[in-house]
């Protein structure tokens, strides 16, 4: 049997001492071929679980281990080639290019005077096509809108090669065809035996890209299991605090998510 | 921007090249005085001595700051993420300048001929060891009071250095005060940025130094360019940022304290350079590093030729701190809209 991509062990973690827990004992794992989605209101905690599980931040308690190894334990260098990660907030004012930022994406694997082989290169192309981002290529970054910026910093952590891809809140800039695209893009990386942790807001697209969703709420999880189990409205109201219809999508079954709004 | 760092590098490096040598010529032919090329090849006197023993160490000299300051730039304007850094922004130019104001205002005095005695032992002048020592101070102190939680905060480092530049800029203009008119010359001079004649062993030891700090922060470049994504971007894909921060910090300030000890402080060379060499060769830290470190050395030794040959008209020679400066900003503005 193979190591888990990520397992997280009762973990802990607050911002600083007079806060609450952001983070109060959660667990979590993502097997190989696994997309998993970590959903629920904002402040859960979803952010930095996320950060934990790439060795951002270091737990006050817990463990937290990729591919069986302590990702705290391993050297940076080579926990960035294991865990990949795209933050809410990258950089808008960057003056390199998108072919430049998706090569930086290759940095862990690179020597001392960090200078890329063809390979390299070859891999930020591969990664800048896969985010369909390789019109922008020549195009600094500073120049590009918000969703265009966003499948840049995406090629960049397709271009890392790492086993697990975290991604938080890669969808929101993005319009509905690059939300496909993108679900599509780590679905089949998720078909080759990697596997990706997903941040998500938007719970019916949560339901479609994921084989397993993590519901927290205050720091604590709520609920765990197939998108079917933990989308139910009863579940949701209770995590989010305010109504939800849930029905299922008439083609394909998948269930819809939706906020009931009375005006 | 299709081709590899590696290979835009040596573009650029090859580019600049001859910017070098054209600077280097320019640089041996002119002068306080005229000079026989074939007489000086030929040993003969007293152009052989005007060319190996005066401009030839003058030249190099230059070359070794203008390296130095340029490359200094570059790193700090990486790690504040600040394009209005430069090699001075934490506090080294205050305490170089405190300390070069001592040493003159001690001068006479017994201390001031212990200092001497100790600078002439290392073969520095009084002024030179006082001002190498005071910007170390400096380097401590804003790096000291620039961390909290046990983490270097480079917006705090700023802030330290540049409250420490204006209380600095304020005790020297109470030393020259209270000084002798002549001596007060001798530190506004200084001030300016002044380039001398140095013994050969400084110049080797000083360039040693600019060498081996320019190869530390070329080696951090690319961690340098990941910086831009943020401290945690840059962890994300594998950067010690803290290492990372720490060596190109007392890397770039022992470039500075050498630059700074040879001419005291020559400014616009470290602000100006990188940013040039940005205009012209994109922001990859692989290829502005050492290229900034070319185009400084070619820079400064071309503004130095010029001071000198201003001597014959003026009857003395400006600081080349002021030729730069005159030199570079209408050079810089002449790039910055040529490029937008």
């Amino acid at each position: 049997m193979t190591a888990p991509l990520l397992a997280i062990e009762s973990v802990r973690y607050r911002h600083d001492a007079q806060s609450p827990e952001a983070v109060a004992g959660v667990s979590l794992r993502v097997d190989p071929g696994e997309v998993v989605g970590l959903i629920g209101p904002n402040a859960a905690g979803k952010s930095t679980l996320a950060r934990i599980a790439c060795g951002l931040l270091r737990p006050a308690a817990g463990s937290v281990r990729l591919r069986g190894d302590d990702a705290f334990a391993l050297p940076r260098r080579e926990r960035a080639r294991r865990v990949a990660f795209l933050s809410q907030d990258e950089p808008a004012d960057l003056p390199f290019t998108a072919r430049e930022v998706a090569l930086m994406g290759r940095a862990p694997h690179l020597g001392l005077w960090a200078l890329e082989a063809p390979g390299d290169r070859a891999l930020a192309e591969a990664a800048l096509a896969e985010a369909d981002a390789l019109d922008l290529a020549g195009r600094p970054v500073a120049q590009l809108s918000g969703g265009e910026r966003q499948r840049v910093f995406l090629a960049r952590a397709f271009a890392q090669d790492a086993a697990l891809l975290v991604l938080d809140e890669p969808t929101g800039a993005l319009d509905l065809a690059h939300q496909v695209l993108l679900v599509r893009a780590v679905r089949r990386r998720a078909q080759s035996g990697r596997g990706a942790l997903l941040v998500l807001h938007d719970l019916a697209l949560a339901g479609a890209a994921c084989d397993r969703l993590v519901l927290l709420r205050a720091g604590r999880l709520l609920a765990e299991g197939p998108p079917l189990e933990v989308l139910r409205p009863e579940l949701l109201g209770e995590a989010y605090g305010t109504e939800v219809d849930v029905v299922p999508d008439p083609a394909t079954g998948q269930p819809l998510v939706a906020p009931r709004i009375r005006r | 921007m299709k081709r590899s760092a590696a290979v835009r590098a040596a573009i650029a490096l090859l580019a600049l090249a001859p910017l070098v040598a054209i600077a280097v010529g320019v640089g041996l032919s002119l002068g306080a005085g005229t000079l026989s090329w074939t007489a000086a090849l030929h040993g003969i006197e007293p152009d052989a001595t005007v060319l190996f023993r005066l401009r030839v160490p003058r030249v190099v000299l230059a070359a070794i700051v203008g390296a130095g300051l340029s490359v200094a730039g570059v790193a700090l304007q990486a790690l504040l993420r600040n394009p209005l850094a430069d090699p001075f922004i934490f506090g080294l130019s205050g305490g170089a300048a405190i300390g070069a104001a001592l040493s003159v205002a001690v001068t006479g005095t017994a201390l001031g001929v212990a200092g001497a005695s100790a600078a002439g032992w290392i073969g520095l002048l009084p002024t030179q060891l006082a001002a190498i020592l005071g910007s170390l101070a400096a380097a401590v102190l804003v790096f000291t009071l620039g961390r909290a939680r046990g983490r270097l905060h480079p917006e705090r480092a700023l802030l330290v250095g540049v409250v420490f530049n204006s209380f600095a800029s304020a005790v020297v203009i109470a030393l020259e005060s209270v000084l002798a008119p002549e001596k007060t010359q001798a530190v506004l001079l200084w001030l300016a940025g002044t380039l001398g004649y140095e013994p050969e062993g400084v110049l080797v030891a000083a360039g040693a130094v600019v060498l081996v700090a320019a190869a530390i922060l070329t080696a951090l470049a690319g961690r340098l360019n990941l910086l831009a994504l943020g401290d945690e971007g840059a962890a994300a894909l594998g950067v010690d940022v803290e290492a990372t921060r720490l060596l190109a910090f007392f890397a770039a300030s022992a470039a500075v304290g050498a630059a700074v000890a040879l001419t005291g402080l020559v400014g616009f060379v470290g602000l100006v350079v990188p940013h040039a060499v940005r205009l012209v060769a994109g922001p990859d830290h692989r290829v502005v590093l050492p290229a900034s470190a070319l185009g400084g050395a070619a820079f400064l030794v071309l503004a130095d030729a010029i001071a000198r040959a201003l001597f014959r008209g003026l009857g003395t020679e400006p600081p080349v701190g002021a030729v730069t400066a005159l030199l570079g900003a209408p050079l810089f503005v002449l790039l910055l809209r040529r490029r937008t």
